[in-house]
């Protein structure tokens, strides 16, 4: 069960390196939110993953919590900051 | 036997999520458009991680963290998309129009 | 009472979602010596909260929930609970902060004394800290200019 764990970690990894070329590449900034919120969703899987590979879950659940929190909030801050009239 | 049921469900929706994250990226890498992009990782992301979070509850079990990883769950599914109706939002105030077929790729 | 929000589904996911918030920041500070966490992250989660509720919904809602002298308030009570608990200490002839004097008013073993203290402090923290984030996002967009002195 830990390989399978370990595999799925790397594929999702992978799938985030993907995504970086959005973030670098995309023409504009709602393209680069739009990754960067993708990225965030990713790492928190990839954060509980690795809290079942280290055999100690009840850490681990605590900061992806806290990480999906910030994720959103981050999200939501930076949209309402781009519909401003400048 | 009961055990092995549920490693095996759990490797399921474990591996069903993960066919959805592959597919929003692929979405997001390919389409012609910011707002086709959207819709790829708005919805597919939001799928993807539910059936993970709930693949991952039922291997842990019963127990305090399997109630708290339900938690995060319950969270995305009204979290994610709400940040996606304020990017879609900000865009569309901005003035970025939808594409429309015959025109080039963005 | 029902507030106006710019966007009527953002304000409402934000008003459902903020007391939840901060119940698991309360659980965050208690939970210091266990898990991550302590008096600073859950402060700061506190702050995020409010910090929410300032974006989806504006300055001028906001002030009706906490004013700027509400703020400051606060923050002026988490240090005094924090430095209150450390002369507490001192007038019960120990050192600046040695919680094991706390044993002789609480009646309990000095070790639980030593825990019920730290427990106090971190309280003391993590009100400060929500009151300084909230602070600091105030002064950076509205520019350190209130809307009162704008229409003088």
């Amino acid at each position: 069960m830990n390989q399978f764990f370990i595999g799925a970690g790397m594929g999702i990894s992978v799938l985030v390196l993907l995504v970086l070329y959005r973030v670098v590449f995309g023409p504009g900034v709602y393209n680069r939110i739009a990754a960067i919120s993708a990225i965030g969703t990713k790492t928190l899987i990839i954060l509980l993953i690795m809290g079942f590979v280290f055999h100690r879950v009840d850490m681990f659940v605590d900061i992806s919590m806290v990480y999906a929190l910030l994720n959103f909030i981050g999200c939501v801050a930076v949209a309402k900051y781009l519909e401003m009239e400048s | 036997m009961i055990e092995i049921g549920m490693i095996v469900l759990s490797v399921i929706f474990i591996i069903g999520g993960i066919f959805f994250f592959t597919t929003a990226t692929i979405g997001l890498l390919r389409f012609p458009d910011f707002f086709a992009r959207l819709h790829a990782t708005g919805k597919g992301d939001t799928l993807a991680v539910l059936l993970c979070l709930i693949g991952l509850a039922v291997y842990e079990g019963v127990s305090l963290t399997g109630l708290k990883i339900v938690f995060i769950a319950v969270f995305m599914a009204l979290a994610q998309p709400t940040a996606t109706h304020a990017i879609s939002r900000a865009a569309l105030r901005r003035g970025i129009q939808p594409w429309t077929k015959g025109e080039d790729k963005k | 009472m029902v507030r106006q929000s710019d966007d009527i589904i953002i304000g409402t996911v934000a008003r459902m979602l903020v007391p939840f918030i901060q119940l698991f920041a309360l659980y965050v500070i208690m939970h210091g010596h266990y898990s991550p966490g302590g008096g600073f992250q859950g402060g700061v989660i506190l702050g995020a909260s409010l910090v929410l509720l300032l974006i989806t919904h504006g300055l001028p809602e906001t002030k009706k929930l906490i004013s700027e002298k509400g703020v400051a308030i606060l923050s002026s009570l988490g240090v005094l609970i924090y430095a209150g608990i450390g002369l507490l200490c001192l007038i019960l002839l120990g050192n600046f902060l040695d919680y094991s004097q706390l044993s002789k008013i609480l009646q309990v073993m000095p070790a639980e004394a030593r825990s019920l203290g730290i427990l106090g402090i971190e309280t003391g923290v993590g009100l400060t800290v929500m009151a300084v984030m909230f602070s600091i996002f105030l002064d950076i967009s509205t520019g350190g200019v209130l809307p009162e002195d704008e229409e003088e």
